[in-house]
């Protein structure tokens, strides 16, 4: 038997050997089972497919804008608008706030980059959408020509160049990049092309998706900044035409302006929402209010972006105050000083105080003294008054400083409001207001008069009708009503004002003009030999 | 043994090792080695899932050797030269760890051995914090008095003290072996639960093994068995080095008021977080089992010519639980709601490998040469999921409810899906094949308003081809060469295989008449060979693939139905890194060895660096993998080794060790890659770093703003003006020292280690420990209020030298009459981390928590040298008894 074994044996392994290294050699390939696999894209394969891209543009899009950082902090926090002061170690965050606002950023700043990557990654998306190669149904084209002209015109507005990934190419080439007339001719194509297959959607319809006005307002943005964007520097009439003209048939569509201020950032919809985003409105609420600004859900605040006294004087009213009842215009808001009665639309009484929630807290700026629901003064996380005050100061030595304030300094912005809900989940991204301002620009720019416009607008909002409109009555005006929407950087540039002073802009950046684009990330130059730095960097 | 940094956190709270063979060879792997378990290399990713990142940042993984009894463990060696490695091929770039587990050969004719220790741990060191009064009065003096009434809450509470604990651990083994002539067996069976010295740390670990050599056909047929059986049950506390301004447990300790109440029901309003009620609304549990098992036959076919095939299985299924209950204060969405998240993940990994082997002994000379054929894959299948908005209070009864609802949802989906989840208005099921993303859940969990769960299953496969020969002349003259085809299923079409020889040459210097008898021992060796490295590359990232976004919850606790993303981008000429190493060395022995030693340089060369670049704009992922064609990663080094018997008598033997290694890193042709890493974390930190890639640097090199201040004491430097200030994190010399000495029945050793010439970023104090931040209301120590600047700034950045008792033993033998049941019995004392001798202002400069986590701006570099709320090292006592019968 053994001696059968030992023949057998030595006759058997070799083989088993043999055998085991053939079956179980493998070709290394990996399979189906994690991930779809595409060796070459030719196309998205089903229209499924395609739709669940435009599924998850629209999801990325939501973190895009909620987020306090990126697109917002570029936009808001490097003008006059917005500010964040380092308080304590809070907020320092290795100077990336303060180099925004001083206009002392660099090509390595993390929100320049992620402004660029996450804007382009949106074209590239939306470009395999609309691959003539794809399966795309024709609502997901539309979707993605309106989404790629989003995210083109981002990159153009912030950067000055577009780099363009043809799906077609090998996806190791190096994109194209488009300037000027030819990026703006590339996003105005895509727009007309959403114009005419979106939905024409009513204020009352799903606004949350991209419809013929949204298309119609980003292409009345494109065309009165194109001679920015094209660096002409002076607005050709047949672009302003268009603007009126584009406005107008946004109008048509439903839309216009709608009166109580406040109300038009509750999360329902209404004639001024053009296109809203569906993300957390909480970054916006708890970004500026101090920690003892207790919200209904205890999320908040953060203590941090506040806005200069200089941009809060262009507001009607006292400079030092901003009292319920006050002199100043509806939409600077109002401090008030004690909580309000519950039962008041949309609000809730968890404690059961009879108190609307969170209603203690104001709207617009928060100037002055700050109180509790009772109506008591309520104190910082000492014992000293809750005070906002107009400067920034150094809590040591009192000096100006955008460094080592205390946690009252600076005058708190807030137009989303906790007590409708610090996690509602809906961003104005588009307003008819600011399509109604391009309007009146638009005509001014064109040689036109837009006081009309603009008072309509002003009398709604409870401020004294203009005799005349100046330039720099508009862009105050848009100022006011636009306020932490997204615009100022975008429209100081277009009247010639994000060069000038502002409290602790770096007095080498003053009339800087480098400073209208933002520098391409330093890798990206390397990787893209297409791409050119923007002067000055 | 010289050249190796060995940081073991298993004396912590059994959570991540950190080994450094000769530096670190590669940007992006961990660096590293491979474990070779009884001839089974372990997959170099982690068995156990993540616990869930549900609000600052996910808990790390555990420790990869865990499941390993270290009763068990009958040797460790250590393979750093490419031609040694080159047999364990492309896993081996970074060195191999070579364990190798007890067997039955020493228990003729049948013997038990009982071991069993008890120790006891407790902080080796701890912040010198403001009490209650202090914090107070110092409020008063140096903010006001307005501020210091308004902070004090009345109590006097020691937050460090609060979360931490002295404990005590035990570990018990029973073994039987027996050698019974044609083979022998080995059976263990362990249990041992250790406390960590933070509260809710705690490692519990049953294993069972087993080991049977067996001879056949007069020794000519050769079969070994070995196999594990383990259960691992981990404990973590809140502690992830990726959290955010809130800050971890450890960091909320350090802030936190001490006149705070130390009640679970505390809480104010802000950022500010009470370490009582964090602690009690938290629980992570991980549950691993894990089966290893290996069988091999060997069978001579000749005299000369051997065949082996050996078959391994390795699985482990693991269930991480992270529970945060509505208790919560201060973690947003949370509040009130309660969150949960439950992670699985079943690791498999199949191992064949077939070699032939020739032998001949021919009069001057000898031949050994061997054939081979390996075959390993490594698949990891799974699912992530996360409920949330729950009214349960009791910490296991949110996460077994978690478990059982998903178990629920999956059970009535029956497509194949990749996701699925609900919330109060929605629920959707996602499925990529065939694909259908407009499927819904027929039912929803009553216990989680909203809930989401993403599965996985991957497989990775690696294939080898390999040849060596050894050739001897004379016994003195020893030749080896080797080379090997590699194959990775992480590489396309084109690059799958690497082809990577080597060879090494010694000479027995000593046995030449030249040489005289000075010498008992002198060997030249000399090698050169390079290695393949595919880790740190993870699945399939060289061709285009499409999934499903992952799910998330916002913050009103509704889900979006995820659509579909690019994960990773077609790049068919990635291709494996390769390490080309050179090594000289020389051995030398005197005395008959009494005093021996050895020396060696080495230079190891990295190439086609895999790197997650930055990728070119329109992209779908800000970074794609791509090796650096022109990248050069080298590490050059000597190193010395010598031992000394001091005393060789009957009755007393004294004996040292000393080891001393020399490392230097550098990176080379960038071509203007970079990358920023070093991730900062804490308040007012978000998006900070401190480490830079840079060309003709250490790989871990740190840049930023160099502190300075005015005459009077205040910080005058511009935080924006960043650069290398040429100092990085990896040492540059490591050395260790052991003392063994014996007197007739006992025996006393002791150990210890240091590195030098490496710098720590204490971001602890940074985000913690400094002026700024005692003026947000936070807690910090006397010195602290020294540190006017809360900058990134090399205020915080210290030299990490350090010399470490790392730990002392005695041991005593009893004597026995040899007549009774016992064979022998011995009693030990150990202590580990005794003391530690450093400038550092910190707890402890040997730093081994990672602040980087998935998704950072880093692109997957991992951290080194970053201090942030390390886990405080421990200092634990041991008490051992071994007796064999």
């Amino acid at each position: 038997m053994i001696k059968y074994i030992k023949n057998t044996s030595k006759i058997l392994i070799l083989p088993a050997i043999g055998l085991s290294v053939l079956f179980s050699c493998s070709d290394l390939e990996v399979e189906e089972t994690d991930s779809l696999l595409v060796a070459n894209f030719e196309g998205i394969e089903t229209a499924e497919e395609a739709a669940s891209s435009v599924t998850a543009m629209y999801n990325q899009i939501n973190g895009y804008i909620g987020n306090q950082a990126d697109l917002f902090a570029l936009s808001e926090v490097t003008t006059d608008e917005l500010l964040v002061p380092t308080r304590g170690s809070d907020w320092g965050d290795n100077g990336i706030w303060r180099q925004l606002h001083q206009h002392t950023w660099t090509p390595d700043h993390s929100y320049i980059t992620n402004v660029w990557n996450q804007w382009n990654e949106l074209q590239l998306t939306a470009s395999e959408v609309l691959d003539s190669r794809s399966a795309s149904s024709e609502a997901s084209r539309a979707d993605a020509a309106f989404l790629r002209a989003l995210g083109m015109y981002v990159i153009l507005d912030n950067y000055g160049q577009v780099p363009y990934r043809d799906t077609t190419a090998d996806p190791l080439d190096d994109p194209a990049v488009l300037t000027g007339n030819e990026a703006v001719d590339f996003i105005v194509a895509d727009l007309e092309t959403a114009i005419s297959t979106l939905p024409a959607t009513t204020p009352d319809g799903e606004t949350v998706m991209a419809s013929k006005s949204a298309a119609r307002y980003l292409l009345a943005k494109v065309m009165l900044n194109k001679h920015i964007f094209n660096g002409s520097g002076t607005a050709d009439a047949a672009d302003m035409n268009r603007v009126v003209s584009l406005v107008d048939e946004i109008n048509g569509d439903g839309f216009g302006l709608v009166a109580g201020y406040f109300d038009i950032f509750k999360a329902d919809t209404d004639q001024e929402t053009i296109f809203w985003v569906k993300t957390s409105v909480g970054n916006r609420i708890w970004n500026g209010l101090h920690y003892n600004l207790t919200t209904p859900d205890q999320a908040g605040g953060w203590n941090g972006f506040s806005t200069l006294a200089e941009f809060y004087d262009i507001f009607e009213g006292d400079a030092n105050s901003n009292v319920e009842g006050g002199d100043q215009e509806e939409r600077r808001g109002y401090v008030p000083s004690a909580g309000k009665p519950a039962g008041i639309d949309g609000t809730t009484d968890k404690d059961a105080d009879g108190l609307a929630d969170g209603s203690n807290i104001g709207f617009g700026f928060l100037i002055g003294q700050q109180f509790a629901p009772n109506g008591d003064e309520l104190t910082d996380r000492g014992t000293s008054p809750l005070n906002f005050t107009r400067d920034f100061t150094n809590a040591t030595n009192g000096e100006k400083s955008l460094v080592e304030n205390s946690e009252v300094t600076g005058i708190r912005v807030i137009k989303y409001h906790p007590q409708y809900g610090e996690f509602a989940e809906h961003e104005i991204f588009f307003r008819y207001s600011d399509a109604h301002l391009m309007k009146a620009e638009a005509i001014m720019r064109s040689g036109g008069d837009p006081t009309t416009l603009v008072n309509e607008l002003r009398v709604l909002r409870g401020a004294e009708p203009l005799a005349t409109v100046t330039e720099q009555d508009l862009l105050d005006e848009r100022g006011r009503e636009l306020y932490a929407e997204f615009w100022r950087r975008n429209d100081m540039i277009r009247f010639g004002q994000y060069t000038k002073d502002w409290e602790f802009k770096d007095p080498s950046a003053i009339g800087d003009t480098n400073k209208q684009l933002f520098p391409i990330p330093a890798t990206q130059i390397i990787l893209n030999p297409n791409l050119v730095q923007n002067p000055g960097y | 043994m010289p050249g190796y940094r060995f940081h073991n956190q298993v004396e912590t709270y059994g959570a991540g090792v950190n080994i450094r063979i000769r530096g670190a060879n590669s940007i992006r792997s961990n660096n590293n080695p491979l474990f070779v378990v009884d001839g089974v290399p372990l997959s170099g990713e982690s068995t156990t899932p993540s616990g869930g990142d549900i609000v600052n940042g996910g808990n790390a993984t555990k420790n990869p050797l865990s499941f390993i009894n270290p009763s068990d463990i009958e040797s460790i060696s250590i393979l750093k030269d490419a031609s040694a490695t080159a047999i364990y091929g492309s896993r081996g770039a970074n060195g191999v760890v070579i364990v190798t587990t007890k067997s039955g050969k020493a228990g003729a004719g049948g013997n038990w051995e009982f071991n069993s220790t008890f120790s006891v741990s407790s902080p080796a060191d701890e912040y010198d914090l403001f009490d209650g009064p202090e914090f107070i009065s110092r409020s008063a003096s140096l903010r006001s008095q307005e501020i210091a009434d308004g902070l004090d809450f009345g109590q006097n509470t020691d937050w460090q003290d609060y979360i931490t604990r002295n404990t005590a651990s035990q570990n018990q083994n029973l073994a039987y072996s027996n050698n019974y002539g044609s083979g022998n067996v080995r059976a263990t069976f362990s249990y041992g639960k250790q406390f960590g010295v933070i509260q809710k740390s705690s490692q519990e670990r049953i294993t069972g093994r087993v080991n049977i050599a067996q001879r056949f056909l007069d020794d000519k047929l050769r079969i070994n068995f070995q196999s594990t059986l383990s259960r691992v049950n981990d404990e973590a506390p809140p502690i992830s080095g990726a959290s955010g301004s809130s800050g971890n447990l450890i960091g909320a300790a350090y802030a936190a008021n001490p006149t705070w109440p130390s009640s679970s029901t505390f809480s104010i309003d802000g950022n500010l977080v009470n370490p009582a009620n964090y602690l009690a609304n938290w629980q992570s549990e991980t549950h691993t089992d894990r089966f290893l098992t290996n069988l091999s036959a060997e069978y001579d076919l000749t005299e000369e010519l051997t065949a082996k095939i050996s078959v391994g299985y390795d699985r482990s299924d693991a269930q991480a639980i992270t529970v945060i209950s509505p208790g919560v204060r201060n973690f947003d969405r949370v509040v009130d709601n309660g969150q949960a998240a439950f992670n699985t993940l079943e690791a498999t990994s199949k191992l064949l490998e077939a070699t032939l082997n020739y032998k001949k002994e021919f009069t001057n000379s000898s031949i050994d040469a061997i054939v081979g054929f390996t075959f390993q894959d490594f698949q990891r299948q799974g699912i992530n999921s996360q409920g949330w908005g729950t009214s349960l209070n009791n910490l296991d009864r949110i996460g077994q409810e978690l478990k059982q609802s998903i178990y629920d949802l999956r059970y009535s989906i029956n497509t194949p899906y990749q996701q699925f989840g609900y919330d109060a208005d929605d629920s959707f099921v996602n499925s990529l094949n065939p694909f259908n993303d407009a499927g819904t859940l027929g039912t929803k969990s009553n216990s989680f308003r909203s809930a989401w769960g993403d599965a996985f299953d991957n497989t990775d496969e690696l294939q080898s081809f390999f040849g060596r020969i050894n050739y001897s002349l004379n016994s003195k003259y020893l030749f080896t060469v080797t080379l090997r085809a590699d194959g990775s299923s992480r590489f396309g079409t084109n690059n799958k295989y690497g082809y990577f020889p080597s060879g090494a040459f010694a000479w027995q210097l000593g046995d030449e008449d030249f040489i005289g008898d000075a010498f008992s021992t002198l060997k030249l060796r000399v090698s050169a060979g390079s290695t393949g490295n595919q880790e740190g590359l993870g699945y399939a990232n060289y061709l285009k693939r499409v999934r499903y976004s992952k799910p998330t919850i916002d913050n009103d606790g509704s889900i979006n139905r995820p659509g579909t993303e690019t994960v990773a981008v077609q790049n068919s000429d990635l291709k494996w890194e390769s390490t080309t190493d050179y090594n000289l060395g020389i051995d030398f022995g005197f005395a008959d060895d009494r005093f021996n030693g050895s020396i060696d340089l080495y230079r190891r060369e990295t190439k086609d660096l895999l790197f997650r670049q930055p990728a070119a704009a329109p992209a779908f992922d800000p970074f794609k993998f791509t090796n650096l064609e022109d990248g050069t990663l080298i590490n050059q080094g000597v190193e010395l080794g010598l031992n000394y018997d001091f005393i060789q008598s009957d009755d007393v033997t004294f004996s040292t060790s000393f080891n001393i290694a020399y490392n230097d890193n550098t990176v080379e042709g960038l071509k203007g890659a970079t990358a920023d890493f070093g991730v900062l974390n804490g308040p007012g930190l978000t998006g900070a770093f401190a480490q830079r890639l840079g060309e003709g640097r250490s790989l871990f090199s740190y840049y930023m703003a160099t502190y300075s201040e005015d005459a009077d004491g205040n910080p005058n430097f511009n935080a924006d003006d960043k650069d290398f200030v040429d100092e990085d994190a990896v040492p540059d010399i490591t050395t260790g020292l052991a003392l063994n000495l014996t007197v007739k029945n006992w025996d006393v050793s002791a150990f210890f280690t240091g590195q030098f010439g490496f710098s720590v970023y204490n971001n602890t104090a940074n985000a913690f420990l400094n002026a700024a931040a005692f003026q947000t209301s936070r807690n910090v120590t006397p010195e602290a209020l020294e540190l006017q600047s809360s900058e990134v700034s090399t205020l915080y950045l210290e030299k990490g030298d350090f010399v470490r008792m790392q730990n002392a033993s005695i041991g005593y033998n009893v004597p026995l009459s040899g007549k009774g049941a016992l064979n022998s019995l011995r009693l030990s004392l150990t202590g580990q981390n005794l003391f530690l001798i450093t400038d550092y202002s910190g707890l402890d400069p040997e730093v081994s928590s990672s602040t980087s986590s998935d998704g950072d701006f880093t692109g997957g570099i991992p951290s080194q040298g970053i201090d942030y709320t390390s886990f405080p090292r421990p200092r634990t006592f041991t008490l051992g008894i071994n007796a064999r019968f």
